[in-house]
């Protein structure tokens, strides 16, 4: 919220300081100077036009760049934040020198529209022109950092309140002067035009408010970075409202609501809606979360259930084939029947199930290839939302139409959040290293030329023991099982909370 | 690895598969049995033992191109086989530790398995979308025992450098995208 209004304040400063330029003069004057002949009511929906022209051009531009930066990078957040913060400290300390503004864009609106066009259509084309930023003169270089920025944030939200701050400030001093322009604005115009030191005090407002936002951004991405760690032995996080569960390591599931903590005996626990779900042995008993009071359903003879997933309508369980892979059902808390809703083959393993209502996720991993599946358990109907035949996506939970994931390349693993509507573009939260011992990519003594296609990006985390294993998703928060593999039943594992 | 010093010859021309083979056949005739020479000590290379040129490694899950003889990706320092994440892995395509024992989660199971991919036939598809042929190979004496160098080849002039593809030991028509190599028993 507070990077949202420094970028927001950054932003219109920077609009502000367009007013110095050749168009922004012209603005003013072309518009104050009108009023005698055209009347002040035309001049007063000129400058209301002017100022929907700014916002809308300023909103195309940076909403565009937000847009584009999410295509680019899609994630990264790391790298991205330290691009955002680079370029804001570059340019807060050449606003604070005074630099000149490189490059320079040296182009004027066209001067014809003000004597051929009325005047409100020539004003409203003039703020679109001016608010798109890189039309006319560019009097900060915050309007290229924020340029930038808003590529490096890629978020086009972000972008569009870059370019509405942007449209304000352009619109600002053309409607503050014009209607007054006789009493006011031309004795402000030529204050503007005898006075470079207004200039340079607005330049410094510019690398004040860049630096600030730097910081900002840099404390912000630090702590929403860091993640937090609530179990320290725990693993198989579950939320529901302001309820966490896990599983401990002595056969004990814990759940926790602010500084209530309860125990019950289980190997695996699921909370969701009222229920809670936990595995006993073979048999899997439905709990009501408010009481811990058996809620009279219980589950026998379903193999060797493992990993559990409820909602209020839905239990959903694993169980391992004898000869290989897992099968996967759903038994409704409605109408009593157990279904059988996905299968693995011997090669293969279906990951743990997560359920948000009705709709229900798992991960299916073989061999050649992995891939996440949502499913509408009252529809029947089921669609693949990501795959790879290269990384192993896993560990999928959901919350109000968002799905959490990890995704393990050889380069790095990474916990990711995307929208179910808009399954392109996620987001990534967390980010370890690979687990595998990587190599230079070139034999020891020999050239490094030739071991590029093989390299990880440059930012790419260093190796771990940890693998990114059980997720939860709750409304602002991802938890994520931290965990170290074993032979032998000898795994460990932590839970940690990341802002999602 | 496979452009030899024909591909030199030829590739400071036109790049055309018949000059490749051309130069080859006068570095042949001129350079005779010191050819033969050749992998008495380690094959002096660029960037992995017995590579003779520029061309990159086909990207490897752990870095330096080893795979086995079917094409899947190996560890180079022990020769050992990894999935697509770089995992070491049994002949299950289970992930294993360092001494070979199944990697179990908390509640004992499996770890779930990765995609295993050929690094040539199978990953170059996936992620350059072009097709590829593993066609030509030459050996050499690396690390004692011989070195089967095999080219990547596609039709595609741009290897996977960026710049012009040489034809390398690929088949008429065909240059070198990427390399890579499988390490035999050989001694030598």
């Amino acid at each position: 919220m507070l990077t949202a209004a420094i970028l927001v304040a950054t932003a219109f400063v920077a609009g502000v300081t367009g007013a110095w330029s050749p168009c922004g003069f012209s603005m003013v004057e072309t518009l104050g100077s009108a009023q005698p002949r055209l009347g002040a009511r035309t001049v007063r929906l000129s400058c209301a036009t002017f100022a929907l022209g700014a916002l809308a051009g300023g909103a195309i531009t940076f909403t565009a760049l937000g847009a584009l930066g999410s295509l680019m990078h899609a994630g990264g957040a790391g790298l991205a934040l330290a691009v955002a913060v680079a370029i804001a400290l570059l340019a807060a300390l050449g606003e604070a020198l005074g630099v000149r503004i490189v490059p320079q864009i040296r182009r004027q609106v066209p001067e014809p529209w003000r004597r051929v066009l009325p005047l409100p259509l020539a004003a409203g084309l003039y703020g679109v022109l001016l608010g798109l930023g890189f039309t006319t003169f560019v009097l900060t270089l915050a309007v290229w950092a924020l340029a930038g920025i808003a590529v490096a944030i890629g978020s086009p939200l972000a972008g569009l309140l870059i370019g509405l701050g942007f449209g304000a400030g352009r619109a600002l001093p053309v409607v503050v002067m014009a209607p007054r322009y006789a009493t006011l604005g031309e004795r402000l115009e030529q204050r503007m035009a005898e006075q470079p030191s207004l200039l340079r005090r607005l330049r410094l407002a510019d690398a004040a408010l860049l630096a600030t936002l730097a910081l900002v951004m840099l404390a912000s991405g630090s702590a929403a970075a860091a993640p937090v760690v609530v179990a320290p032995q725990g693993a198989d996080p579950s939320v529901a409202g302001d309820e966490l569960a896990w599983q401990g390591p002595d056969g004990k599931a814990v759940l926790v609501r602010g500084d209530t903590r309860r125990e019950l005996s289980a190997q695996n626990v699921a909370i969701g809606g009222p229920n809670v779900a936990v595995r006993r042995g073979g048999e899997i008993v439905l709990l009501a979360r408010s009481t811990l009071a058996s809620a009279g359903t219980q589950l026998t003879g379903a193999g060797s259930p493992s990993q559990l997933a409820v909602s209020r309508d839905w239990i959903v369980f694993r169980v391992r084939r004898p000869g290989g892979g897992d099968l996967l059902y759903a038994a409704s808390l409605r109408r009593t029947r157990i279904v059988l809703v996905a299968t693995s083959s011997h090669r293969g393993r279906l990951g743990r199930p997560a359920l948000a209502g009705d709709r229900l996720a798992y991960s299916v991993a073989t061999p050649s290839g992995s891939r996440i599946v949502v499913q509408d358990l009252k529809r029947g109907t089921h669609r693949v939302v990501v795959s790879s035949t290269v990384h192993l996506l896993s560990q999928p939970a959901l919350h109000d139409g968002r799905l959490l994931y990890v995704d393990a390349s050889y380069c790095s693993q990474q916990l990711r959040v995307m929208s179910l509507r808009n399954p392109g573009h996620g987001r990534t939260l967390l980010q370890l290293g690979t687990t595998a011992h990587r190599d230079a990519g070139h034999d020891p003594g020999y050239t490094t030329q030739g071991s590029e296609p093989s390299l990880c990006p440059p930012g790419s985390p260093g190796r771990t023991d940890r693998v990114l294993w059980t997720t939860a998703l709750g409304a602002h928060v991802a938890y994520v099982t931290l965990m170290r593999p074993g032979a032998d039943g000898r795994a460990g594992a932590e839970i940690v909370r990341v802002p999602a | 690895m496979s452009e030899r010093l024909s591909d030199r010859l030829a590739g400071g021309t036109s790049r055309r598969g018949f000059l490749a083979r051309t130069g080859a056949w006068l570095v042949a005739v001129t350079t005779g049995t010191a050819a033969l020479a050749v992998g008495a000590e380690d094959a002096d290379a660029y960037h992995f033992c017995g590579h003779t040129f520029t061309t990159a490694s086909c990207p490897h899950p752990t870095g330096i191109p080893r795979v086995d003889i079917k094409g899947y990706p190996l560890r180079s320092r022990d020769g050992k086989p990894v999935d697509d994440l770089g995992r070491l892995v049994d002949r299950h395509d289970h992930p294993i530790d360092e001494h070979g024992h199944r990697l179990r989660d908390t509640d004992g199971l499996l770890l779930p398995p990765a995609p295993r991919s050929r690094i040539c036939q199978d990953m170059i598809p996936k992620r350059y979308g072009i097709e590829v042929h593993r066609d030509g190979s030459w050996y050499r004496c690396c690390g004692g025992t011989v070195r089967r160098l095999m080219d990547c080849c596609s039709t595609h002039r741009t290897r996977i450098n960026g710049d012009a593809a040489l034809a390398g030991y690929c088949a008429p028509g065909r240059y070198v995208f990427c390399v890579h190599y499988f390490q035999t028993s050989v001694p030598c």
